[in-house]
């Protein structure tokens, strides 16, 4: 399926990530903390409280559509964080990793070696993005299982809404992934990139937060946030292609 | 018959470059090339010569396929880059990029492993060997010198033998001792293969290559032998007299003669140098003039490029 100029670039790729310490301290990090320690804590928290205690919330002040479960169930607020959480952690890894592939190779005009060997500039990125991809996955999907195993362990949410944070996190990855070939194609340097990247993010999670409080269920919820992530990703990868276009990379 | 088939096939098959019609324009309206169209022939070599801004490194990145012309077409071997087939002609190509930076992390073996898968094959260890990089292969390519990282530039560019070399300032930046080194290893590297060398380096142009490429303006200007090319600028007859220069100029002029004062000689253009020089040496030996010097000046590239380009467009 992938052609073999982009199976050898991969190859190479995955091993300049597994060597450079800031890339793998960044994957690892951040999502270890965004994945687990955050929300496990809380879970256990949660599951330790009196279940049957709800919120102290005064009667008479109307609450949102995604806030309503909190009067009479004190881990409706855990499920309706946890897609952010979930999206926060699969936003980060490739955004901030591809800083290390994508610009530090503009940064450093090496992008210009590989030009000259006989392969195309859409190649070189698939590759650079599908390595990142591949870090990102990886560890996020392994933190994800702890998330997973504990949700259902300590009957925090349904396999039902399991899955949906999967599909959360998938396409989060995607979307940040393709945003990250945005923002090499727009950043010359790491600066710009990390503005960039906030930019992105910030108004993302946001968006994330209102879609939590807009919606009842946040199964229902998590399955829009991951819906508008893949338009997001499709966008991100029509508007690098077709609008800014790859020969940006190399003015 | 043999020989006209064989001439007829020649004549066929796609050139290694060709460059038709090609205009670029980069967003927000800079336009880099305005209808440029040439065409290097097997076992050619080219240079591509022209002032900063000509076109030349949006024409080079055209011809790797880094960037897409507006209109018109680059063909490698018959091949643009829309093509399936494009990167098998650029398998054919090596490639020396402009003063490219190096990989902090990929030593200078993994970095050759690369070029060969990527290329089909390669004889790393013969080039290896022929470029002198044997002590370094575990060095990580950052950590090279400038004229090594040059010298693995080339070397990753002729690791699969290709037929055709694309060289774009293979020598800019480099000190004396460097460029020297670098020339030896492109004459070597050049010999049987098509090249075209991209250089602000006239005296390199002119040692290394037998044609030229002039761009002006993101305008071909000329494609032509630099033989071709000497013959447009008239030769130059350089006279020393006892006398000194001024009373050698006066003599001259009395004569006919154009000329023009260079510090202790004077300079004639003479449109046949083997009939009008005994002639006119005779006539000033004659006149009392001692003429102790009298060499014959070919124009170099720089007086024949300043010549087509203008020397105010050269120097822009």
């Amino acid at each position: 399926m992938l052609s073999r100029e982009v199976r050898i670039l991969f190859g190479k790729e995955w091993r300049q990530l597994l060597r450079s310490r800031s890339a793998m301290l960044t994957a690892l990090l951040l999502p270890v903390l965004m994945l687990v320690v955050v929300p496990g804590l809380q879970m256990v928290a949660a599951s330790a409280g009196n279940p049957a205690a709800g919120a102290n919330i005064p009667r008479g002040v109307m609450l949102p559509p995604g806030l309503e479960a909190m009067r009479d169930d004190p881990k409706a607020m855990l499920r309706a964080l946890l897609p952010v959480f979930i999206a926060l952690g699969g936003l980060i890894v490739p955004a901030v990793t591809a800083s290390y592939t994508l610009i530090s190779e503009r940064e450093s005009r090496t992008l210009e070696l590989l030009v000259a060997l006989p392969v195309r500039v859409g190649q070189i990125l698939l590759a650079k993005l599908l390595a990142l991809l591949a870090l990102a996955g990886v560890v996020t999907l392994m933190l994800f299982s702890i998330d997973a195993g504990l949700i259902l362990a300590l009957e925090l949410g349904s396999v039902g809404y399991v899955l949906a944070l999967l599909a959360v996190l998938l396409s989060a990855l995607t979307f940040s992934t393709a945003s990250a070939l945005l923002v090499s194609l727009l950043a010359r340097d790491f600066r710009t990139s990390n503005n960039l990247n906030g930019m992105l993010i910030g108004p993302t999670i946001i968006a994330c937060f209102a879609l939590i409080i807009a919606l009842p269920s946040p199964t229902l919820a998590a399955l829009v946030i991951a819906a508008l992530f893949t338009a997001g990703a499709g966008a991100s990868i029509f508007v690098a292609m077709k609008v800014i276009s790859f020969e940006r990379l190399l003015r | 018959m043999r020989v006209l088939n064989e001439s007829l096939q020649e004549e066929k098959a796609p050139a290694p470059l060709e460059v038709s019609e090609v205009t670029k324009v980069y967003p927000g309206g800079v336009q880099a090339l305005d209808g440029v169209s040439f065409r290097i022939a097997p076992g050619e070599r080219a240079c591509l010569l022209g002032p900063n801004g000509a076109g030349k490194t949006t024409l080079i990145r055209l011809l790797t396929g880094a960037l897409r012309p507006s209109s018109g077409r680059v063909r490698l071997f018959g091949y643009g880059v829309e093509d399936a087939d494009f990167l098998g002609a650029k398998r054919r190509v090596g490639i020396v990029p402009q003063s490219a930076g190096m990989y902090r992390d990929l030593s200078v073996d993994e970095y050759l492993q690369l070029v060969c898968e990527l290329y089909g094959g390669g004889d790393l260890a013969e080039v290896v060997e022929a470029f002198g990089l044997k002590p370094y292969r575990e060095r990580k390519m950052a950590e090279l010198s400038g004229g090594m990282q040059r010298r693995l530039s080339m070397a990753a560019a002729l690791v699969s033998s290709p037929e055709v070399l694309l060289l774009d300032e293979p020598t800019v930046g480099l000190d004396p001792v460097a460029t020297r080194d670098v020339h030896g290893f492109l004459r070597k590297a050049m010999a049987g293969r098509t090249v075209l060398l991209c250089t602000h380096n006239l005296a390199e142009a002119e040692a290394l290559c037998e044609s030229a490429v002039i761009l002006r303006q993101g305008r071909v200007l000329l494609h032509e032998r630099i033989d071709t090319l000497r013959r447009r600028i008239q030769p130059v007859l350089m006279l020393r007299a006892v006398q000194g220069p001024e009373r050698l100029a006066e003599v001259l002029a009395a004569r006919g003669c154009e000329s023009v004062r260079e510090e202790d000689a004077v300079r004639v253009h003479v449109e046949d140098p083997e009939a009008q020089a005994p002639e006119l040496l005779r006539g000033l030996l004659a006149e009392g003039i001692d003429v102790f010097e009298c060499r014959l000046v070919m124009p170099s590239l720089e007086e024949l490029f300043l010549d087509v380009v203008g020397a105010a467009h050269a120097l822009a």
